[in-house]
């Protein structure tokens, strides 16, 4: 199925004070030209720069850099009506979602509307709290639901938390969750297509890397390759691989690879490929010379 | 419910409030001071009761009236036509086939409402059902629980329900082919987005507040509630114009959500709205919810949890953040409803409450749980020890009390489900109410079931000591809603110096008795002097 036309809905699920303003923050003001909008519970929250904001009226925030802001007020329903009667549409919709939200219902919008695709549920996980929400005599259920909805898990706050303590949530995490992409996030910032997507067809002059808010990115050309290769390389490079996508033609023809939210997955490509490769890691993934090696291997066949 | 005189013959009437209320030789005297009475004998069969006050429904039951009614039991239509009820899943198809066959614009939306599954065990309506009313238009059934509906296929179509992701909220079949069945807002929202009909907006239009108050009126409902509504900015201008024309026959009590907005600004607003108050439009209080429901397996329970082991419910708001809620509303002195369904949902929110209370000291706060089905007898202790009241959704005991014995509740705790007998015991300030449109806004209705504590199935739920007597059900659907409401020295009783407000009934629910309280005929109402007559015919 191609997306062409559709909204993608990326979820920001956590509990209170996991840090979901913060990322939402960063997301909006370093938006990289994306016109998204967020419907979230509290406008106050956000303490987006006062020189950021070009308008404000009623439930409705616009930013100078195309995004819009718009306060929930606890019904979801009304919010998406008012958004996907926009025109244009958004290039992407974020929702923060409230504390005790179970995102898998919320993700349920995109299957009942033909233009919105469920993008991803991001789950922000509170290092110094966990052992304290996934105890709570009355949340703890809700809490597991969160982790276990999430397309990619993101520790906050690891600079409050010791190395032990880091290291055992995110081996209980992956045990949990085992193909799911874990990262760890400071003050919200990361790299915002780690949360929102790779966007493949952005021009790529030449074979870069760059290491961003300690990620690494790797973009590339690569000659046709046969899907079930790149998956395997792909498979080989977990858990330090987080997101990729490819453009790519196989004897099969042209297609399109995500890894995304742990799931791999392949459609085919209408028109030509463009030969694309990105791909965001941690930064144990291997460098970029490291790549280049694994990913022209065999490059023939 | 006058203390004093709690059985009279004659009651005057003076500029929408209650002269006097006795013997004709007590009110006679009146007439030195205030001019001579005219004596009208029209009711003088009938009994006179104090308007009857539904504490807990919503404006959205007026909005259904234009669409077509398909539920199990009888019911009444703003302009008293009664809607039969249908009794099997052929029949509602039957019905929608008609509808259709006679309607002009077949191409444009098909909705009904009001279906009820629980009572066709034997399968659930499919989209071939609807296919077979028609299949080049939508064609949706929404549920009487509100939380589901059926859509034929044309409307999945145009949806494009894809992936097996939310197999949660679209029922599929065993082969992982959607029935039609939606759960939840998604529901909705897909009925929205594909017929291009805003529910929304058709739901706070001055129209359905029309219907609203007529089909309150129809039950002797003077003053009702539309308990949540998040008041958008200015729209209590057209809500002011609609309720305070004089042949809008009922006062309205409207709750503002409280978390529509952050907590300060939210006390603003209700302060705003507090400005725009008039003798029959009130904003005088503030709805929070903090659970789903109990037939939806979305209520908190308390260990151990669902009959049929069904997952814990759902929070609709972080504790903390209720309690924060709870804490500016109660500095600020303003009341909340809080609904609460399950029994450990109705202990976070009085713990809630009580730390509002240890911050802001409020003697009469009133705070008041709305539902509280499960509430024990310890819960109602606390709440009398806190001071706040209940209303309990009695109408579940009739239609879905077979339901929580059988599938939520068991047997057990299904018997002290809206235990109104408990709340009184324990001395908590008690009403009753509908939750209309989830079940028919009928007080009398409402206070047979708390009466008889019968399920539809016809099984008795508890052992006797939960059911309270007609007396104090009428008490609950009259004083008890007013005193909920802080409006107790206004309405709720037949008194000089209250507004004039009564319902007009054919005969005398304490002579009729428990059994027939809900088959008593609702002649009109009186509202601030005013007299509506009923006009009932069948459909």
């Amino acid at each position: 199925m191609t997306h062409i036309g559709t909204v993608p809905l990326t979820i920001i699920s956590g509990f209170l004070g996991s840090g979901k303003t913060s990322l939402l923050n960063h997301l909006l003001t370093q938006s990289e030209g994306r016109r998204i909008t967020a419907m979230v519970n509290d406008f106050g929250a956000l303490n987006i720069d006062a020189e950021l904001i070009a308008a404000k009226h009623g439930n409705q925030i616009a930013l100078a850099n195309g995004c819009v802001c718009c306060s929930i007020g606890d019904d979801l329903m009304r919010s998406f009506m008012e958004v996907m009667q926009q025109s244009p549409l958004p290039d992407h919709i974020i929702i923060e979602a409230s504390g005790v939200a179970e995102p898998s219902r919320i993700a349920g919008f995109a299957s009942v509307d033909r233009q919105l695709r469920l993008d991803g549920i991001v789950t922000l996980v509170d290092a110094g709290a966990h052992n304290v929400h996934s105890n709570d005599p009355y949340l703890a259920d809700n809490y597991a639901k969160q982790i276990e909805a999430a397309h990619l898990l993101l520790i906050s706050k690891p600079d409050l938390a010791d190395a032990a303590t880091l290291e055992n949530l995110e081996n209980e995490l992956a045990a949990q969750k085992p193909n799911v992409p874990i990262a760890q996030m400071t003050h919200g910032v990361l790299p915002i297509n780690l949360v929102l997507g790779l966007n493949a067809a952005e021009e790529i002059r030449q074979p870069h890397e760059v290491i961003e808010h300690g990620f690494m990115q790797w973009a590339t050309h690569l000659p046709p390759q046969p899907r079930a290769a790149l998956i395997t390389k792909l498979e080989n490079l977990r858990p330090h691989v987080l997101r990729a996508k490819a453009v790519l033609q196989d004897d099969e023809g042209a297609y399109v690879l995500h890894l995304a939210g742990g799931r791999i997955s392949t459609e085919p490509h209408e028109g030509k490929a463009s030969g694309h490769f990105v791909l965001i890691g941690k930064p144990q993934m291997p460098d970029a010379a490291a790549l280049e090696k694994i990913f022209r291997q065999n490059e023939a066949a | 419910m006058n203390p004093h005189v709690p059985h009279a013959t004659h009651i005057a009437v003076r500029d929408g409030h209650i002269l006097g209320v006795g013997t004709a030789e007590n009110i006679d005297g009146w007439q030195k001071a205030w001019g001579p009475l005219a004596l009208n004998t029209d009711f003088s069969d009938k009994t006179l009761l104090p308007g009857f006050i539904e504490g807990h429904s919503h404006m959205m039951e007026g909005m259904f009236w234009d669409y077509h009614y398909v539920g199990y039991y009888d019911r009444e239509g703003p302009d008293g036509t009664v809607w039969p009820g249908l009794k099997s899943i052929d029949e509602v198809v039957a019905k929608l086939k008609e509808i259709q066959a006679n309607r002009k614009d077949k191409d444009t939306p098909l909705i009904a409402w009001g279906f009820d599954p629980i009572y066709f065990t034997d399968r659930r309506m499919n989209a071939a059902d609807l296919d077979s009313v028609a299949t080049d238009c939508s064609v949706i059934v929404l549920h009487a629980s509100l939380h589901i509906l059926n859509a034929n296929n044309f409307v999945m179509e145009a949806a494009d329900v894809k992936g097996a992701d939310n197999s949660e909220f679209i029922r599929r079949d065993e082969s992982g082919q959607a029935t039609g069945e939606f759960l939840g807002q998604l529901g909705y929202y897909m009925a929205m987005r594909t017929t291009g009909i805003n529910l929304l907006a058709i739901a706070s239009s001055p129209e359905t507040l029309v219907n609203f108050a007529n089909v309150a009126r129809q039950t002797g409902v003077t003053t009702a509630t539309d308990l949540v509504n998040p008041m958008p900015a200015g729209s209590e201008n057209a809500m002011r114009q609609a309720v305070d024309a004089d042949d809008f026959p009922m006062r309205l009590v409207v709750a503002f959500q409280g978390n529509s907005m952050e907590p300060a600004e939210g006390v603003a607003r209700m302060q705003e709205l507090q400005a725009s108050n008039s003798d029959k439009l009130r904003f005088s209080l503030v709805k929070m919810v903090a659970d789903g429901s109990i037939q939806g397996f979305s209520a908190r329970l308390k260990w151990p949890h669902y009959f049929n082991g069904a997952p814990n419910g759902l929070w609709y708001i972080e504790p903390e953040r209720l309690g924060d809620y709870l804490k500016a509303f109660t500095e600020a002195g303003i009341q909340v409803h809080v609904h609460t369904n399950g029994d450990e949902c109705t202990e976070v929110a009085l713990d809630k409450i009580e730390e509002a209370l240890r911050a802001h000291p409020w003697p009469d706060h009133r705070h008041t749980l709305q539902h509280c089905q499960m509430a024990t007898r310890a819960h109602f202790n606390r709440m009398k020890a806190l001071g706040v009241g209940v209303n309990l959704f009695s109408n579940h005991l009739y239609y879905w009390g077979d339901a929580h014995i059988n599938i939520t509740m068991g047997p057990e705790r299904a018997a002290r489900l809206d235990d109104a007998g408990g709340a009184l015991a324990e001395g908590v300030p008690l009403a009753i109410h509908s939750d209309a449109p989830v079940t028919a806004l009928a007080p009398l209705f409402t206070a047979w079931c708390a009466v008889n504590r019968l399920s539809s199935g016809g099984v008795t739920l508890g052992n006797g000591t939960q059911n309270i007597s007609v007396e104090e059900a009428l008490y609950a659907i009259t004083m008890g809603a007013a005193y909920s409401l802080k409006m107790e020295n206004e309405i709720g009783s037949l008194e000089a110096g209250k507004r004039a407000d009564i319902a007009i009934l054919a005969d005398d629910p304490i002579e009729v008795g428990a059994e027939k309280l809900k088959d008593i005929s609702v002649i009109g109402t009186m509202v601030g002097g005013r007299v509506h007559i009923n006009q009932g015919r069948s459909a």
